[in-house]
């Protein structure tokens, strides 16, 4: 179909023999090993890695970049103090969102920022066309990074064996420089899992020369054997960051949708200077929203899927599915949708249409867990 | 026999959709192959077309569904469903585990198979089209 040969990644021969592939944003990537099930339950209740190099990530340095940064980006730059990050959006001059990111400052006047792989060249594109009035310099480095996502409530003491540094340091959304076995890395306490759990930049590292991305992978392996550690792939990807109320760009949140009705204005700094969105988005806030992304769960059989349509009543259409799957954790489909903003309330009972049937479903808050017994929040357990 | 990684068992008349169709005199039972549960993986949800319908071949008769996808049921063969296995709306997994028997999908009271069987395959034919697939 594509004239473009897929991409790989580092670990791709490790991938094609143990893993069921897909093709992803122009990637070639394992989509499960074992299964989705399997590797979502690892993750919630031990430890999964990801290979997650298909990202794109750009370094932006010089001495304007805090003012360019805050210019592109919706949340406040300024309060970042070095090896700390923060989620964030880029926005049209509608308020639309281009992407959402992660931003990590790694020392005054250097910064990186993490998207999504189906954006790559457009969010280059952009930076670089915006930085041009900034004195800011945009360098994609995504083909030089691998980068592995390490996720659940073992993957402190997974990654603690084969490092060089107290990790336990690195709080929640801050980063740091170590060695993993005698690789040196960048790790951020982030992730798309709603756990606990880092993500591992193996930098200088292209593709043609993945001594170090394998290196690195393995010992994670090897270290997290105890634990049972599960390789996964982007299915279980995908359920955990549904179940944790994560958009995912392109189905939940597009340039057609802007952060306020995607419930992402925690991460838009209205009170900051001039940035691209700001004024489309104080006049949304203004004039209120008309609809809103909400979590819902099925309490009737029935997995919603993509643009499935919400009805109140089996009467009125009231909003549609932007994500759905069948929940490993809940063990019932679960959805994102978008609804009417009368229909957004906690509790709401609202029906999926699922080929012809009107399938009962509740409005309920992200994450869908309880979370004192999953995510990154629960109660610490006891160590024996 | 068995053919890669597939089972197919020899006296069932197979489609090229997936389905199965084991015939007990003018009444068969139906269901999805061993391949089609492989490829599924980790079927979650499975929905049947109500008792009583009468379906034409290769018209759609319900839906299965893994985790990520989608996929529907042909009626292997054409007549009236007299009974389905309600076992699956509970334990969809059975599909997984055990694809040619308690995994079974429906019962149909058969209407014309001497024609629908043109269009099925034997369990030879099925193994040699699997082969094809995977090359």
């Amino acid at each position: 179909m594509s004239e473009k040969p897929l991409q790989r990644t580092h670990l791709y021969r490790y991938h094609k023999r143990t893993a069921k592939m897909t093709q992803f944003a122009g990637f070639e990537m394992p989509l499960w090993y074992k299964g989705i099930i399997p590797e979502h339950l690892a993750v919630r209740n031990s430890v999964g890695i990801f290979d997650i190099t298909h990202m794109g990530r750009a370094v932006i340095t010089g001495s304007k970049n805090e003012a360019f940064l805050n210019y592109v980006t919706t949340n406040d730059v300024a309060a970042l103090t070095p090896l700390s990050a923060h989620y964030s959006l880029m926005c049209n001059e509608n308020g639309g969102i281009k992407d959402d990111l992660i931003l990590s400052k790694l020392e005054q006047e250097k910064f990186l920022m993490v998207y999504n792989a189906a954006n790559r060249q457009k969010n280059y594109q952009w930076l670089i066309q915006n930085a041009k009035t900034f004195n800011a310099k945009v360098e994609d480095v995504s083909d030089n990074i691998a980068m592995f996502a390490v996720q659940g409530p073992k993957a402190q003491q997974t990654l603690q064996k084969i490092a060089n540094t107290d990790l336990s340091k690195i709080e929640r959304f801050k980063c740091g420089w170590t060695k993993l076995t005698d690789v040196d890395v960048f790790l951020s306490r982030t992730g798309y899992t709603g756990e606990d759990g880092f993500e591992v930049f193996v930098w200088n590292t292209p593709l043609k020369d993945p001594a170090n991305a394998e290196k690195v992978w393995n010992a994670t392996l090897e270290a997290g054997e105890s634990f049972e550690i599960q390789p996964c792939g982007l299915g279980a990807r995908d359920t955990l960051r549904l179940e944790a109320g994560m958009c995912l760009y392109g189905n939940d949140i597009t340039e057609d949708t802007n952060p306020l009705e995607a419930g992402l204005g925690f991460v838009v700094k209205l009170q900051k200077e001039a940035f691209l969105g700001k004024e489309a988005l104080l006049r949304q806030k203004m004039e209120g929203i008309k609809r809103k992304r909400v979590g819902l769960k099925m309490l009737e059989k029935g997995i919603p899927r993509p643009q499935h349509e919400v009805w109140k009543d089996s009467l009125e259409k009231v909003g549609y599915v932007t994500s759905g799957t069948f929940s490993p954790i809940l063990h019932c489909g679960i959805a994102m949708a978008y609804v009417s903003v009368q229909y957004m309330t906690e509790g709401e009972n609202l029906n999926v249409k699922i080929r012809d049937k009107f399938i009962k479903a509740e409005v309920v808050k992200f994450p869908f867990y309880d979370t004192t017994k999953y995510g990154y929040g629960r109660q610490k357990q006891c160590a024996y | 026999m068995r053919v890669l990684d597939y089972e197919i068992p020899d006296k069932l008349h197979y489609s090229k959709e997936h389905e199965w169709v084991r015939v007990e005199g003018k009444q068969a039972v139906v269901g999805i192959t061993d391949y089609a549960q492989k490829q599924l993986h980790e079927i979650v949800y499975v929905e049947v077309t109500k008792v009583g319908t009468n379906i034409d071949q290769f018209q759609i008769m319900g839906t299965v569904e893994s985790v990520k996808s989608v996929s529907d049921i042909f009626a292997p063969a054409s007549g009236k469903i007299v009974e389905v296995n309600n076992e699956l709306s509970d334990s969809p997994e059975l599909l997984n585990e055990d694809p040619y028997d308690r995994g079974w999908i429906a019962k149909v009271n058969l209407t014309n198979f001497d024609k629908d069987l043109k269009k099925l395959m034997s369990a030879q034919e099925y193994a040699r089209y699997i082969e094809s697939l995977e090359e």
